[in-house]
This record gives C-alpha cells, sequence and structure tokens, in this order.
C-alpha cells in the first residue's frame, strides 16, 4: 500500500466538492446579513443564531418536524415490518405481492402527495365520500384544513410512500437469518412469539437500525411531499424545517436567516444520527 | 444539372432576404398553456412595424414563485439575456428596490400615463419613478347565482353581514344537502392575503402608512379577521373546505352549482359561460361587500412589463413594451387570453362591450381595486400576514393576537436595514 492518500483522492475531493464545499458555503452565508433587495450584505457573527433561539416559527416548526419525524418512522417500521414478516416465506404470488408492494415507492414524490392531497380534498376527494356514503361521517371533513388533521393526513402520506424502503430492508435481513436458528428455538420449546423476540429481532438488529437512521435522516428533511400536500398550512401546523427554510431564503429573500435554518437542519440531522448512534452502540455491547 | 440550378436558385433566395435584424429583444414571462402561436403571432405584427427589431419569448415555469425566483436569481447575477420581463404586481417595488429594473420614467410619461386605469398606475412605481407599466389588471369580485337570488327576490349583498345572512337563508330554503353559502381563499397562502385585504380594507383598515411602516388599525382588522373566523363552519355561510380552498378550488364547487356567492378573480367568468357548463346564463358579478361605515374593496392584482437594468437595448425595450400595452394588443390579450386590460379607453369601447358587456362591472371593481401593501419587503411581509391570518381562522389564536404578533414582527421585516 503506497501512497494511501492518492489512491483515496478521487473519492476525497469528490466528497468535498459535492458535500463539504457547499456545507461550508451555506455556513459561510450565515454568519451574514444578506438581503440582495436592500443591497445588505455584511458580517452579521451568530446574530442570525440568535435571531434562531427568539423565533417562536422556529420553534414550532421544529416541533412539528420533530414529531412528523417520530410519528412517521414509527408507522414505517411497524408497517414494513409487518410486511416484510408476511413475505417472507415462499408462497404462491409473493412475486406479485412484492410487485404491489414497491408500487409505493416507485412513484415520485411530488405526484405521489397530489394522490393524497385529492383523496383527502374536502369536497371532491374519495375519502370524504366513502366516509359520508358509509354514513361515518355527517358531512364532509376538511382534512387538510384542521391543524391536528392535516399534519397526520401528512405523515400517513409519507408513511405509505416509504414503508416499502422499510420493508424491503428489513426482508432482506429476514431472508439471511439461517434456518436451523429458528427452528432450534422451537425445538427449544418457544413459542413464535418468544423466537420472534429472542431470535428473529435480535438477528435482524443491525439491518433495523440502519433502516431506521435513513428514514429518519429522510423525515427530518422532509418537503416534497407536505409542501406538495399543504405549503406547511393550515396555521403552520404542516411547516417542517426544511419548508420554512425554503420559504425564508427563496421567498423572503433573506439569503442570511434562510442559509442559518439550513445549517440548523443540518445541525440536527448530525446530533440526531450522533444521539442513534450512541444509543444502538449501547443497546448491542 | 437541375439540381446545380436548384441550388442556385437556393443560394440566390437567401441572398435576396432582408439582413437578419441588428436587435434581439427577449421577452421574459409566464406564458400559458397553448398560448405559445399566440404570442408569436403578437411578437411578428411588431416586428413586421419595427424593421430591425426581433422579438423572442424566453418562457417561464407557470408557477408565479418559481417565476420571480427565477427573475430574481438571475437579475441578481447581472444577467443581461433577457431585456424585457413580465412581473406580477408585487414584485415591481420589490425588483426596483434591488435595483435590477430600468428607470422608464423618460418613457413612461404623464402623457402616456393618463391614458390608464389610475389604480394601475401606483404600483408601477417606486419612489416616485416608473419602473414598469401595467399591462393587464385583476381584481377581485362578488359572483353570485344570479337565479337563486331571484327566485328569493334578493338583491347582491351590499354588506358582509347581509351576504351571510342572504347565504344561510338560500341554503337553508333550497335543502340541497351539497349547496354552500360564500366560497373563497382560505389556505394558508397568497390567495388568503389579497381575500383578507379586501374583508379588513372593507372595514377601513389600511395595512401601511406612506412610508411603508405598518400601520393598521389592529381592533377594526380584529373585527373583520373575526368576521372571517365566524363565517367559517358547520350551520354557517361557509363550508369548512374554504381553509382548504385555492381559487381553483373555489371556482370548481361554485361551478358546479354547489355555492350561492364566491370570491374570486375575473378569469372565472369566461370559464363559467363556456358551452356545456352548469352554470352558463347563472351567474352574474357584482362588487364586493362592505362593513357597515366602510367602502368595498378589491384587491388589485395584474401583470406589469419592466426593463432588465443590464438590458443593452432598453430603447427598443420600451418600444417593445409601448406595443404589449398597446389598445390593439391588449384588446387581443383580452379576447384571447382574458387578460383584463389597463387603458381607460378600452373599457367604452363599444365593439368590445359588444362582446364582452362584463367589462363595466370588471371596470367598477377595478376603480375601486386597492394594491396589496407596496413594499420591496413584500413577499416576506406576506408570508407573516399568511401565517398570522391561517392561524387566526382555524382558531389557533384569537385575531387580536395574531394581528399584535404581525404589528410585533413587521418593523424589522419592513425596514431590514434598522435605519
Amino acid at each position: 500500500m503506497k501512497r494511501p492518500w492518492l489512491w483515496l483522492a478521487p473519492a476525497v475531493s469528490a466528497l468535498a466538492a459535492l458535500t463539504f464545499a457547499p456545507l461550508l458555503a451555506t455556513l459561510w452565508l450565515s454568519l451574514h446579513r444578506r438581503l440582495p433587495v436592500f443591497q445588505l450584505h455584511d458580517w452579521a457573527g451568530l446574530d442570525n443564531y440568535r435571531k434562531l433561539a427568539f423565533d417562536p416559527r422556529f420553534g414550532r416548526s421544529l416541533a412539528v418536524t420533530l414529531y412528523f419525524t417520530a410519528a412517521s418512522v414509527a408507522i414505517e417500521l411497524a408497517a414494513g415490518l409487518a410486511a416484510a414478516l408476511a413475505l417472507r416465506g415462499d408462497f404462491r404470488g409473493r412475486a406479485w405481492a412484492m410487485g404491489m408492494l414497491l408500487l409505493p415507492w416507485i412513484v415520485p414524490s411530488p405526484v405521489a402527495a397530489r394522490m393524497w392531497s385529492w383523496i383527502f380534498d374536502a369536497q371532491f376527494g374519495v375519502l370524504n365520500y366513502l366516509l359520508v356514503s358509509f354514513g361515518v361521517l355527517r358531512r364532509p371533513l376538511a382534512w387538510l384544513g384542521r391543524p391536528w388533521l392535516a399534519l397526520h393526513a401528512a405523515i400517513l402520506a409519507d408513511a405509505w410512500k416509504t414503508t416499502p424502503f422499510m420493508a424491503l430492508l428489513l426482508l432482506a435481513g429476514l431472508r439471511s437469518i439461517s434456518p436451523g436458528l429458528e427452528r432450534a428455538a422451537r425445538a427449544d420449546g418457544a413459542g413464535p412469539v418468544r423466537t420472534f423476540f429472542r431470535v428473529t429481532l435480535p438477528s435482524i438488529m443491525p439491518m433495523l437500525q440502519a433502516a431506521v437512521l435513513f428514514r429518519a435522516l429522510d423525515a427530518w428533511r422532509v418537503f416534497d411531499v407536505v409542501y406538495v400536500m399543504t405549503a406547511g398550512g393550515p396555521a403552520d401546523a404542516t411547516e417542517t424545517l426544511s419548508i420554512y427554510a425554503y420559504k425564508t431564503f427563496f421567498t423572503t429573500l433573506d439569503l442570511g436567516y434562510g442559509s442559518a435554518l439550513a445549517f440548523a437542519i443540518v445541525f440536527g440531522a448530525g446530533l440526531l444520527s450522533a444521539a442513534f448512534l450512541f444509543l444502538t452502540r449501547e443497546a448491542t455491547a | 444539372v437541375g439540381r446545380l440550378l436548384l441550388l442556385c436558385l437556393l443560394l440566390c433566395g437567401c441572398g435576396a432576404r432582408s439582413k437578419p435584424p441588428a436587435v434581439r429583444l427577449v421577452f421574459r414571462h409566464g406564458g400559458s398553456l397553448g398560448s405559445e402561436p399566440f404570442f408569436r403571432s403578437l411578437f411578428e405584427e411588431f416586428e413586421r412595424e419595427h424593421p430591425g427589431i426581433s422579438v423572442s419569448s424566453e418562457l417561464l415555469p407557470a408557477n408565479t414563485d418559481q417565476q420571480r425566483q427565477l427573475n430574481a436569481v438571475e437579475l441578481q447575477g447581472s444577467s443581461s439575456r433577457f431585456d424585457v420581463l413580465d412581473m406580477d404586481i408585487v414584485w415591481v417595488q420589490e425588483f426596483a428596490r434591488a435595483g435590477w429594473l430600468l428607470d422608464l420614467s423618460a418613457y413612461f410619461d404623464e402623457k402616456t400615463r393618463s391614458g390608464f386605469v389610475p389604480s394601475t398606475l401606483r404600483s408601477a412605481s417606486f419612489e416616485g419613478r416608473y419602473f414598469s407599466v401595467p399591462r393587464s389588471a385583476d381584481a377581485g369580485l362578488l359572483y353570485y347565482r344570479k337565479d337563486l337570488l331571484e327566485k328569493y327576490g334578493l338583491a347582491p349583498p351590499d354588506t358582509w353581514d347581509r351576504l351571510a345572512r342572504d347565504a344561510s337563508e338560500i341554503v337553508s330554503k333550497e335543502k340541497d344537502p351539497a349547496l354552500t353559502g360564500f366560497v373563497w381563499q382560505g389556505r394558508q397562502y397568497e390567495g388568503l392575503v389579497c381575500a383578507a385585504a379586501e374583508f379588513l380594507g372593507s372595514n377601513g383598515v389600511r395595512f401601511l402608512d406612506e412610508r411603508g411602516r405598518w400601520a393598521a388599525d389592529d381592533s377594526k382588522a380584529a373585527r373583520a379577521l373575526g368576521f372571517m373566523r365566524d363565517l367559517i363552519g358547520p350551520g354557517r355561510p361557509s363550508p369548512e373546505s374554504v381553509l382548504t380552498a385555492d381559487e381553483e378550488t373555489a371556482r370548481l364547487i361554485f361551478g358546479n352549482g354547489q355555492a350561492v356567492f364566491m370570491r374570486n378573480w375575473p378569469y372565472a367568468w369566461g370559464l363559467f359561460a363556456e358551452p356545456g357548463q352548469p352554470m352558463k346564463g347563472k351567474v352574474a358579478v357584482a362588487l364586493l361587500p362592505r362593513f357597515p361605515g366602510g367602502k368595498s374593496v378589491s384587491t388589485l392584482g395584474g401583470w406589469y412589463l419592466g426593463v432588465n437594468h443590464r438590458s443593452s437595448h432598453p430603447k427598443e425595450a420600451y418600444e417593445f413594451i409601448q406595443f404589449m400595452t398597446s389598445r390593439r394588443a391588449q384588446t387581443a390579450l383580452f379576447l384571447r387570453l382574458s387578460y383584463l386590460p389597463t387603458r381607460k379607453d378600452l373599457y367604452l369601447d363599444p365593439g368590445l362591450l359588444a362582446r364582452a358587456p362584463q367589462l363595466a362591472e370588471f371596470e367598477r371593481a377595478l376603480d375601486r381595486a386597492v394594491p396589496r401593501p407596496e413594499t420591496p419587503a413584500y413577499a416576506g411581509l406576506s408570508l407573516l400576514l399568511q401565517s398570522e391570518f391561517s392561524r387566526a381562522l382555524v382558531g389557533r389564536c384569537s385575531p387580536e393576537a395574531a394581528l399584535r404578533r404581525i404589528r410585533r414582527r413587521a418593523g424589522s421585516l419592513l425596514n431590514p436595514g434598522g435605519a
């Protein structure tokens, strides 16, 4: 192994150019007050970050994003695990079921979001149509017009879209468990529940942890699904950090503060991964 | 030999044609679906009258927010790739403040301006100088079901209370479960600011003072905002779905015959009048209602033409703007794409009125149309208003609390330099 750095150089420089350079540029911009419309461009130090601490809209979007991440990952994990277990064995029509399972993952996010916003539409949506015709609701409900319902509608749409990803990773984990392991547990007298929690689940734990981390980071930065469905409304109830940062940067053209918001998202993602890795290290040690 | 002759003919043909135009103008706009051949024919007319100038379109995405972003990015980067740009009314102050537009005051002089509808002119200027020319106008209107109001012997309502009462009365007497009273734009987006500006404005609220500072009368504004909130809900004039409604949602509901009243822009008129539409012949428009003691207010919309500060052909660019805002072009744009004219005399043109009698009603609304807050910081202010108005409408906070927060935030937003 002569001159390992030389061999690493292409990978490192690609990473530097595509990840670290934009990140540093954003950080640099976030230390400035920059509003091109008002020809303002000066050094601001940590002012933008101080502003974050006192911005109630930032606080609200942080809470929305945390809740969105926790809820959508929990739903995806439960649904994904159930789907993976169902598709684990060999049965007739398994290939067909796999195909069906992957369908939501193939649909581009904005298209899926459009579809869901039509399903939830108060006046013309199929959900209200069904609920009213079956007598569950007396009158149509504005699903995307009430803060709590709108947030959960967005979570559901995101979970629908990404459950296949979770299922696929977990299925790969399940298929790699040697069948002898579970048979041995059964032979030793463990029931199906005990086998699942003592043998199956621990065996796929590394895979499950990776899948949850991937999805949590994605959900933390969620933009497209929610933006197309509600654009953050009503009453900012679905305004995630990415949506708030986008509005501040691209609509208000407050480039300094918008960058601070963007950097806060990156910082939060880092924090999230670090906490996750720390916790899972404890668990497996 | 035949082939050689053909080649010769071709070459001669090319040589005989006029020299390529010396000035090539690029017009940047959003266009609209399928309108490209129409714009092309307009440009050709201009090119015939101005030998030596050619015009081409650069089309932007249909979404206005994206158009604004793309324009802002390139203008900030001092791009000279385009000469004339089409601007939504609320961008003019911002782009002028940023120094991205050429001062057109020398061309767009008082005499020329006197031909335009006065309400459309204010937004064309910034700090007393003209940076743009209004090419089309828009104003909020009250649409109503002529057949239903006649059936119950009602005149179009002139106050908001009357509208609420009439809507509830008609809905309860009609006994049609699908029929609602009044649909408008209550989703958290720009359209909510347009609608709210009409409710608040018709209660005597002005958002900004002469110096561009936040100056809304909080108690009057709170009363109007509270009225908007109380319109919504079961047993009330507006269905809960207005909280998710934009212009198109409202138009579809009203166009299906599922609402007695609707707040919308003039574009909806042409669509209801199309053959086969269920509401054809049953729709009429009126001025929006007011609060007692207030005056009816329509939010002013519209598109304005400006010249890129980096354009190398400012004079020719203005000639093109002159052409696009001429009576002829505005007539064509109205008839083909329903853009309302900005020239006064077109609203008195007998030929045009015969083809489009609704112009008379549109003009009444346009006359009293009020622009949204005229400030270079409009985009940020609008985001704040959208958020707080929406919070008040869904009952997350009281109208008073929403207005207090707007007042607190507006100062630094409107004057970020802090001078």
